[in-house]
């Protein structure tokens, strides 16, 4: 078995174990899964950063007309930098295997939710050529259903003002949406993706729209 | 000559990944002066040519619509897939006319001149030829005349190393010989050149994006990782010259392989100053992870770094694995905090080699990332744990072959401490010292 990441042969050690149940092999070798940070002690209850209580962004959005879309949520990981690389490879050089890096996680963390995703445009799509927030879920084998479509604009160059005074990046497909969500996206940076798809969820006919990402920024 | 067709002749690259404007290069695609080529055809990367179904992998491209392969291998030079196009010029014209001029003062010793002569010989002939050298024999002056024969007959020529580190030391070595030759020097994140470049210096890698583009090849180190553990790379060496174009591989430690097939062969034992090759000294050095483990630095290579640092003599220690070296370095530390770790992944790794070399640090704890492709004067060397797999004979012969390369300062350490001697130290011993009684190596 080689390494998604780094290519090195981890070689696989036979026990009772191995023999006799079908654990799915791991794709990535300790040494790579180690330079990943998971978030740990007490987190913000809103994003899953860590924090004491509600983060500095999250008591922002409290403050704004998105107060009280996101009824709570959790993130996994922290954005060092073996996850800046990996990100980069993921979706900047689209290398699709590596959506199966963190499959075991998300399936832990997130099987049973009904979870929506959030999608890209159209055209941010033929350019990335797979959508990324999907690819993680399918590896994970986590059922999914989008409501959402994106209109055509780019977020990543916006200043956090911008972000939060920016119309609504989302539109409902018009498709009815179950009492409770969870809004799946890979990385968390100031929450404005996140508030602006749990907004119109929440206008569909959502009672409560949790929010899940992979990587808190 | 064109930008573009200066850029694209022997080149293949991504369409849409030039640096030039789509417009222009999509009119020379329509009249036919580019030529397209599917990226992957028959589950194979048509760029770096690998195959290994574990690296060309698959999925659902939202931008034809099917399912689609690509190269997970070259992947860092831009994502090849199934519906992505390379492209190339059509008709490379032939570049000849220029002027080259070779300006070197120095001299090649009576064996230098030998092997050259030989080489020279074996490109008019279009033949392979390996030149065995040992470390510190003057290789590559000797490659300058029959390089300057080649490019004074208007042939293209690539000289290729493995690593980046040798491509940076050497350019510039390089373009003061040819003054009035357009030279490249291509490795991952180099800048961009601009013109046709008649000789190109690039790393193994780079020969990725060249297809049929030289009349001759010469393949530096061709023993040195990655080049010999991967065999895309050796496929690139081929697809990059043109057929029948002639291969020189230049080396210190040739594979049995190398030897065997190559029929043309120029031997050198002997260093260019005419001392003879500093041999190892073996040192036991038991349980050294046990002391390590325990925090402390074993008393015999401690009282090692020690004399050397008080002498004020430059070393490199070389450690089996990163993880020790990152373990260990604050015991290093200790006994001189001017010592530094230098491994693959660090960033200050130019930055702490020119330090050793300027005198302002002790010495480097090291892997083998710096076996070869460094030169500091009056270098002492030593190998811990020398008798772990990672010290290949090839890597051995090349550490001991940091050790004496200026004529005035021909000897020096090459210490291996171990843990019990492996045959591949007697194998190295031996053939250091065959070298040094001038005869070939048995």
């Amino acid at each position: 078995m080689n390494c998604l990441i780094c290519d090195a042969v981890t070689p696989e050690p036979v026990s009772w174990r191995t023999l006799f149940c079908r654990d799915p092999t791991p794709d990535v070798c300790g040494r790579c899964m180690g330079k990943f940070e998971r978030i740990t002690g007490p987190v913000c209850p809103h994003c899953g950063k860590a924090s004491d209580g509600l983060c500095g962004d999250c008591a922002m959005w409290e403050t704004s007309g998105y107060a009280g879309v996101v009824s709570g949520g959790r993130s996994l990981y922290t954005y060092n930098e073996a996850m800046r690389q990996f990100l980069h490879r993921y979706k900047f050089l689209q290398d699709a295997a590596l959506a199966e890096v963190f499959s075991a996680e998300l399936r832990k963390a997130l099987k049973g939710e009904a979870i929506v995703p959030i999608p890209m445009n159209d055209k941010r799509l033929r350019e990335r050529t797979f959508p990324q927030v999907d690819r993680l879920l399918d590896a994970a084998r986590l059922p999914y259903r989008h409501y959402l479509t994106k209109r055509d604009s780019v977020q990543g160059k916006k200043t956090r003002e911008e972000r939060i005074a920016a119309p609504v990046l989302f539109t409902w497909n018009g498709e009815p949406v179950p009492a409770r969500v969870t809004v799946v996206d890979d990385l968390y940076t100031t929450g404005a993706t996140m508030r602006h798809a749990a907004h119109v969820l929440r206008e569909a006919g959502a009672e409560e729209v949790r929010v899940f990402a992979l990587i808190r920024g | 000559m064109d930008e573009i067709e200066a850029f694209l002749t022997g080149r293949i690259w991504l369409r849409d990944h030039t640096p030039f404007q789509k417009e222009d290069i999509d009119t020379r695609i329509n009249d036919g002066r580019i030529r397209t080529i599917p990226g992957i055809t028959g589950r194979q990367c048509a760029r770096c040519r690998e195959k290994d179904p574990r690296l060309i992998a698959e999925f659902a491209c939202s931008r034809c619509g099917k399912n689609c392969f690509y190269c997970r291998h070259c992947l860092n030079m831009g994502r090849v897939s199934s519906c992505t196009e390379l492209i190339t010029w059509a008709n490379p014209s032939s570049s000849g006319g220029h002027l080259h001029s070779f300006v070197w003062n120095g001299t090649l010793t009576a064996a230098q001149q030998k092997a050259s002569d030989e080489l020279l010989a074996s490109f008019h002939k279009k033949e392979d030829h390996l030149i065995y050298a040992v470390c510190g024999a003057g290789k590559t002056e000797l490659l300058f005349p029959p390089i300057f024969d080649a490019l004074a007959t208007g042939k293209r020529v690539c000289l290729a190393a493995p690593r980046t580190d040798v491509v940076l030391e050497l350019a510039p070595r390089l373009k003061a010989a040819f003054p009035d030759t357009v030279i490249h020097a291509l490795y991952g994140g180099a800048p961009k050149e601009a013109g046709f470049a008649q000789l190109i210096l690039a790393t193994t890698h780079q020969l990725y994006r060249f297809e049929d583009a030289f009349d001759v090849m010469i393949v530096d180190e061709a023993d040195a990782f990655p080049y010999t553990a991967d065999k895309t790379l050796q496929r690139a060496v081929q697809k990059a010259k043109k057929q029948g174009a002639p291969v020189a591989y230049v080396t210190a430690t040739p594979s049995r392989k190398l030897l065997r097939s190559i029929k043309n062969q120029s031997h050198i034992f002997r260093r260019y100053h005419g001392h003879p090759l500093p041999e190892p000294v073996y040192r036991p050095l038991w349980n050294y992870r046990k002391a390590f483990r325990k925090g402390r630095v074993p008393p015999k290579l401690k009282s090692w770094v020690e004399d050397n640092a008080a002498r004020g003599r430059p070393f490199l220690l070389f450690l089996p694995t990163v993880e020790l070296i990152d373990e260990t370095i604050p015991y290093f530390q200790a006994i001189h905090p001017g010592i530094r770790a230098v491994h693959a992944e660090d960033p200050d790794r130019k930055e702490n080699v020119l330090k050793l070399r300027r005198g302002e640090i002790p010495g480097l704890v090291t892997s083998t990332i710096l076996e070869r492709g460094i030169t500091i004067r009056n270098v002492q060397v030593a190998v811990v744990g020398a008798d772990e797999a990672i010290f290949t004979p090839s890597a051995l012969i090349q550490i001991a072959g940091r050790v004496g390369r200026a004529a005035d300062c021909p000897a020096g350490d090459v210490v291996l401490f171990h843990n019990g001697i492996s045959r591949r130290m007697d194998e190295v011993r031996h053939l250091i010292r065959s070298y040094n009684k001038g005869g070939a190596p048995s």
